[in-house]
């Protein structure tokens, strides 16, 4: 076994639409990541990126290959434990409730965990709002937000129970390349800080260049 | 648990406009059951406990027409055989028979008289309701009702006892209406009585001497006195021709209670005469608030069933409207079974409103229609101070009943989100 913090070996992922057709839309993918790492994974849509995120977001479970966190293999998690403590998933178009305001929309994850107390919770948010720059908008509807804000938040949710791992899946696709930079800078700037592991998707080789490591998939392994 | 209950709280009350007409159906539901629970209970024991005041279990009433049809209990054509029937008379001979037979103890003879109108002396307004009623029996008898105000139990000559709705009417006590003259006039020829030339302006004069308890039963005369006075009034003879060819108009017998009912098959099988007892009596008043009470509970029943389809409806609505979401929270952390405990939270909320809903509108109906229905009920005769009994216990059983049916509507819905793939539910557009 290796010291790598993230270890993924040999990721297959077959779909069985129907008995008679099948898609290997992950076909042997092996990465390794150190803790703290911000990488990033790019490739042509079809590429396999968005099936290898649902498998390390912990949405999909029924792939062959292992997938060792902190030298645990994932499949010894309890699932929803895993999608509640170790991951936390950043999403292209924000994924806001929108009946919620930015405050419980950022605290809605603590709602189906019991990990942290209400007066570390509360700490926790304001830090995070302090953060992604989103003080004043806290009781703002996520219809009154910009795209930016409303990724913000969403940075915000996914963070807010201290994962260990952090997914991106297109976390610019919708916004104009000035705001998917700060969102990055953003990104980069809780890397460092939190030394929460990132994983980022995009097709956007610009964004990809600002990580530290770029890993590209091509017709479901990686070149 | 709380959190996760707020969060459904908020889904419900995402969509007011649905979450309100799906709940409609469960309140209906709800009233119509408050209304079985609180209403047809109350009605079966009123009219139970108006009659067994009258009527005591060993006492039967012997009459010449069955009483429960003439209470409105008709429910079939007339026959022959009823027409014959009523040509049997409660003569004497007949009165003989009954006194004669096995077990009964006490027979009273009674003379329903009409044809006259009543008045209380210096006074010109006649007292609408009753007939003057004409028997032996003594003032303090469950019939008569008991004396509220006199202590003479037995009525002679031109003694009478009024009931206390009498000296209401005239707006006396009964303290001042004992002793007053009671004036019966012969009424005038109506279109339901061929004139007759005897019972033009006959006047019988009575004297108060008691007060009864006994509502409509106006006016209560010995049964000398009112032999006398349907002889005067139907131009017969004698007392011996009007009893021979008129009869009484009832017989209140009082039996061992061991015999009773024989004694009461015995008069109708073999003298051919109706009997009234309180086990008949009782057996047709719970044959009609059964009836209705059934009617009534399956009605609710079918709208309970139609509520919570209507329930199960919207939730697998709002499942398809709410996909994006159980991604997303499934996405975040929430367990196959927070997604189910948050369906079921929401579907039994909706049941909550309903009933909460129904049991409020069910209430202030009832607060509101009591006073006209006890007016309506004391009018008619009945002792009541409230129809409507709304009780809180049976209130709380019928919230957790819709609780309960809103639960059940959200099983299968809650099932089907909880077991929603997240990758689908999260592409889902």
């Amino acid at each position: 076994m290796s010291d790598s913090y993230i270890e993924i070996n040999n990721l297959t992922r077959i779909y069985k639409p129907s008995s008679k057709v099948s898609v290997e839309a992950l076909r042997g993918v092996s990465i390794n990541l150190e803790k703290g790492e911000m990488i990033s994974i790019v490739g042509s849509s079809g590429s396999g990126k968005s099936t290898l995120l649902n498998i390390l977001g912990g949405l999909d479970w029924e792939y062959e290959g292992d997938i060792i966190v902190d030298g645990k293999d994932i499949r010894e998690y309890d699932q929803n434990y895993y999608r509640r403590y170790i991951i936390g998933t950043i999403f292209q178009t924000y994924y806001l409730i929108p009946t919620l305001n930015v405050e419980e929309n950022i605290l809605l994850p603590l709602k189906f965990g019991k990990k942290m107390s209400s007066k570390e919770a509360e700490k926790r948010l304001e830090q995070l709002l302090d953060e992604v720059d989103l003080k004043d908008r806290r009781k703002h509807m996520p219809k009154e937000l910009s795209g930016g804000q409303a990724q913000r938040v969403a940075i915000a949710r996914a963070l807010i129970d201290k994962p260990k791992i952090v997914l991106a899946d297109e976390p610019t696709g919708n916004l104009d390349s000035k705001t998917g930079e700060q969102i990055l800078d953003l990104l980069v700037k809780l890397n460092e800080k939190e030394g929460t592991t990132m994983i980022v998707v995009t097709h956007d080789m610009a964004i990809a260049d600002r990580t530290e490591r770029k890993i590209t998939l091509k017709d479901g392994k990686n070149v | 648990m709380v959190k996760m209950f707020k969060y459904a709280l908020d889904l419900v009350f995402r969509r007011k406009l649905r979450t309100f007409l799906t709940s409609l159906g469960i309140l209906i539901a709800v009233m119509l059951m408050s209304f079985i629970l609180f209403g047809m209970s109350d009605l079966e024991s009123l009219i139970v406990g108006q009659f067994t005041q009258q009527f005591k279990p060993n006492e039967l009433t012997v009459g010449t027409t069955d009483m429960i049809s003439l209470m409105g209990g008709a429910l079939s054509a007339p026959s022959k055989q009823d027409v014959e029937r009523e040509e049997v008379i409660l003569n004497s001979e007949a009165v003989e028979n009954i006194e004669g037979i096995d077990g009964v103890e006490r027979v009273y003879s009674m003379l329903r008289i009409s044809g006259l109108e009543m008045y209380l002396e210096e006074d010109e307004v006649a007292y609408p309701r009753g007939f003057p009623m004409a028997s032996n029996i003594p003032g303090d008898h469950s019939l008569i009702g008991g004396l509220l105000e006199g202590d003479d139990l037995t009525l002679e000559g031109s003694e009478v006892y009024v009931s206390d709705f009498v000296s209401q009417f005239y707006e006396l006590s009964n303290e001042e209406i004992l002793g007053k003259k009671i004036v019966l006039k012969s009424s005038p020829p109506s279109v339901f009585s061929a004139p007759s030339k005897s019972n033009i302006d006959k006047e019988y004069e009575l004297t108060v001497v008691g007060v009864t308890d006994s509502g409509n039963n106006a006016l209560f005369i010995s049964l000398e006195k009112g032999l006398d006075i349907v002889v005067d009034l139907g131009g017969y003879a004698d007392k011996e021709e009007y009893i021979n060819s008129v009869g009484y108009s009832q017989l209140l017998l009082s039996t061992d209670i061991d015999r009773t009912t024989k004694i009461e098959d015995f008069i109708v099988e073999e003298l051919g005469f109706s009997v009234m007892s309180t086990e008949t009596l009782m057996a047709f008043v719970s044959t009609i608030t059964g009836g209705l009470t059934i009617a009534l509970i399956l009605f609710g029943s079918i709208s309970a069933l139609v509520a919570s389809v209507g329930i199960v409806n919207t939730m697998i609505m709002s499942i398809y409207e709410q996909t994006n979401e159980i991604g997303i929270i499934k996405a975040i952390g929430a367990s196959n079974f927070q997604v189910l405990v948050i369906f079921l939270i929401q579907s039994a909320l909706i049941g909550l409103i309903g009933g909460v809903l129904g049991l409020s509108i069910t209430y202030a109906l009832m607060r509101l229609s009591d006073p006209f229905i006890v007016d309506l009920l004391v009018n008619e005769g009945f002792d009541v101070g409230n129809f409507f009994n709304f009780r809180f216990d049976y209130a709380i059983y019928i919230a957790l009943s819709s609780i309960f049916v809103g639960i059940l509507a959200g099983l299968y819905p809650a099932y089907k989100a909880s077991k929603l793939d997240p990758v689908k539910a999260l592409r889902y557009e």
